[in-house]
């Protein structure tokens, strides 16, 4: 165990994977954001073209991640902001997702795109976008989203060596978010939720960043006399419904925070939860996500918009008060 | 050109770098602006080719935007107050910085997506067209825009349709240095001209050559002959890609044009040889155009209008931040 913060994470997922198998091959620049933790990427250069800083070409740039992955290469292709990647939603979503199963299995097609999502104070209607919903509604990819810097290493570090193509999001305002990660080949599986803390009253199922904001809300919770129990699912596909449906068992109380907009993961989840737990519940589920509009630039505008610990709290409240 | 034109393109250059230099001290002073992307240096490409449109042309332009929309003569404050967020922005603080527009001086939109200009320009011009308009649309975009599909894709219908479009294309790649774009043709106007689109290159430090090189490619594009390809080749300003607001060439003085000891710093050599501003004013000079008094009066007009702009812009109150989820019907 080293403590880092989460960017440098990533980065050592990355050159742990170039230092056991040399088809492990990189695609992107700034791939530790462009703050202050952007450094972590020096840890890049030694390992010369096996990291490739291409032309602003993200539609062929992810065929050609795609195609290097069919010929036995492990693509890893960071775009950058997940909106620039919307040029390439065609290469990813119908190209990328579909290739390993229309090949009736014959193909591998191990590639792992990644990219920043989410509010991120100042992006506009146009830098702001969560598209991971939107991701996960396209079968055949995986959709990984770390809310940690141990998740962000062990998250990696499986997506490379997944042969399906692999869609991880990370929020820019985790890079500094330090923690203890295990050194070397630390894989962390799909499908298997964390339990980041314990509670009987209200589960917060919480994505990403808002994984945060919700062990803060438990906090606030705490001193009111309610006992969360938050709960990261930390791949979106696919999803630990067990974990999930054990949880929510146990509170019989279901909130879920989650930055996309309607028509994503929070409804998947709550529908999932309905469909199959719907006896355990005590109370409507709550979803705090941000309102279905586009993101104004407006400071206290988008600040209004941001799902956060009060926003968590409040739903949670919500639950165990009905 | 008459000395009334010459004059013009000074001051409109002028213009934008006070607009410019506002921004920064925006940036310094309100912690939440400051990514912005400054078109200090690139004043002569955006002045000569603006100031060759109507009023009714409709334009469309990328990221670096703020030199264009001065130059077609939207309400600087405004402007001022949309890079801060409040709701006397042009967008009602809704688009920030990077989408500042102003349909009512024919500034459609600022996409703040590589490709996205050239291509919204294309469907203007289209849209023009149809409506026998007299109007013709324009694209300002970077180098970048051709590392993007959707750059060819754009190019090749407006070739195909005879589309009334100018290309405007500011070119400030730079062989050695991570430039904005990286194009394996040797020169970016063998992309356009191998779609028979015609082309022209100019120094986008001259203001003058770029005017001249714009009113021909306008006629051309407004006589229904098809798109033009204009490119302006730039030096890239040090400050052009700030995360932290910074003077790096410090605040332009106009006296810097024929009193060079007043230029000093890291980046005097820009100053000195490049700055399109006072190469302009340098030229007016020698050639007797204007004098160093009637400079300094317009330097003083426009700087008073741009902090008066800028002054009230920071009074501007914030939208009401429960508004945000309002859509507009
Ligand atoms: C689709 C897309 N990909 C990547 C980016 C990130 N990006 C912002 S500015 C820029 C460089 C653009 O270069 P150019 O258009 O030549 O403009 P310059 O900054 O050189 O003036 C890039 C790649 C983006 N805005 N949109
Ligand atoms: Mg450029």
């Amino acid at each position: 165990m080293t403590e880092m913060n989460f960017a440098e994470a990533l980065v050592d997922a990355l050159c742990v994977a170039m230092d056991a198998d040399p088809k492990v091959s990189i695609i992107g620049r700034g791939i530790s954001g462009h703050g202050a933790e952007a450094g972590a990427d020096k840890r890049l250069v030694p390992y010369g073209d096996r990291v490739l800083d291409p032309p602003t070409s993200e539609a062929a740039v992810a065929m050609l991640a795609l195609g290097a992955s069919m010929t036995g290469l492990r693509m890893f292709h960071h775009f950058g902001s997940g909106v620039f990647a919307f040029e390439a939603w065609n290469q990813v979503v119908n190209e990328a997702a579909n290739a390993r199963y229309m090949s009736g299995g014959r193909l591998k097609s191990p590639v792992t795109y990644c990219m920043f999502h989410g509010l991120r104070q100042g992006g506009g209607p146009q830098h702001s976008a969560s598209p991971h919903g939107a991701y996960a509604h396209n079968p055949g990819l995986e959709i990984v989203m770390p809310a940690t810097p141990a998740d962000a290493k062990g998250l990696v570090l499986t997506s490379i060596y997944s042969d399906n193509a692999t869609v991880m999001l990370v929020h820019p305002t985790l890079l500094a978010l330090r923690a203890e990660v295990p050194a070397g080949d630390y894989r962390v599986p799909f499908g298997k939720a964390a339990v980041h803390r314990q509670g009987k009253d209200v589960t917060i199922v919480a994505l990403s960043r808002q994984v945060t904001e919700a062990m803060k809300a438990a906090d606030i919770l705490a001193q009111e006399g309610i006992d969360a129990e938050v709960v990261d699912p930390r791949t979106l596909v696919p999803l630990d419904e067990t974990g999930i449906l054990a949880s929510v068992k146990k509170t019989g109380r279901l909130v879920i925070a989650d930055e996309g907009p309607s028509f994503g993961s929070a409804s998947e989840i709550a529908a999932m939860v309905a469909e199959k737990g719907f006896s355990s519940l005590k109370a409507p589920v709550a979803r705090v996500n941000r309102p279905h509009t586009p993101v104004p630039f407006s400071p206290e505008m988008e600040a209004f918009l941001t799902p956060d610990a009060a926003k968590i709290a409040a739903a949670a409240r919500r639950t165990v008060a009905a | 050109m008459n000395k009334q034109e010459r004059l013009a393109l000074f001051e409109c250059m002028l213009r934008i770098r006070r607009f410019e230099e506002d921004v920064i001290r925006l940036a310094m002073a309100y912690d939440y602006v400051g990514r912005q992307h400054l078109y200090i240096g690139a004043e002569g490409a955006g002045a000569g080719a603006c100031l060759a449109l109507h009023k009714d042309d409709v334009a469309h332009t990328t990221h670096r935007n703020h030199g264009y929309l001065v130059a077609r003569g939207s309400d600087r404050m405004a402007m001022f107050a949309e890079i801060l967020g409040r709701d006397g922005g042009t967008n009602k603080g809704r688009g920030g910085p990077w989408h500042i527009c102003d349909p009512d001086v024919g500034f459609h939109s600022t996409s703040a997506m590589v490709g996205g200009s050239i291509a919204l320009a294309v469907g203007s011009a289209y849209g023009l067209m149809k409506q026998k308009s007299q109007a013709i649309a324009v694209a300002h975009f970077g180098d970048g825009t051709l590392d993007e599909g959707i750059g060819y894709e754009s190019l090749n219908l407006a070739s195909l349709l005879k589309l009334p479009v100018l290309f405007m294309c500011e070119n400030n790649a730079k062989p050695g240095q991570r430039p904005s774009s990286m194009l394996a043709a040797k020169h970016l106007s063998h992309v356009p001209a191998a779609l028979d689109i015609p082309t022209a290159v100019v120094n986008g430090a001259n203001v003058e050559e770029v005017h001249a090189a714009a009113q021909k490619a306008v006629a051309h594009v407004r006589s229904g002959k098809g798109p033009f390809f204009l490119q302006a080749d730039l030096e890239r300003w040090p400050g052009s890609h700030q995360v932290h607001a910074a003077f790096p060439t410090g605040v332009t003085d106009i006296a810097m044009a024929w009193d060079s000891s007043k230029i000093d710093g890291k980046h005097a050599d820009w100053i000195k040889t490049y700055d399109p501003i006072l190469r302009h004013a340098k030229t007016l000079l020698a050639e007797s155009v204007a004098t160093q008094d009637e400079l300094l009066a317009v330097d003083q007009r426009v700087t008073a209008d741009t902090t008066k702009a800028r002054e009230t812009a920071e009074k501007s109150p914030f939208p009401v931040a429960s508004d945000a989820a309002k859509q507009f019907a």
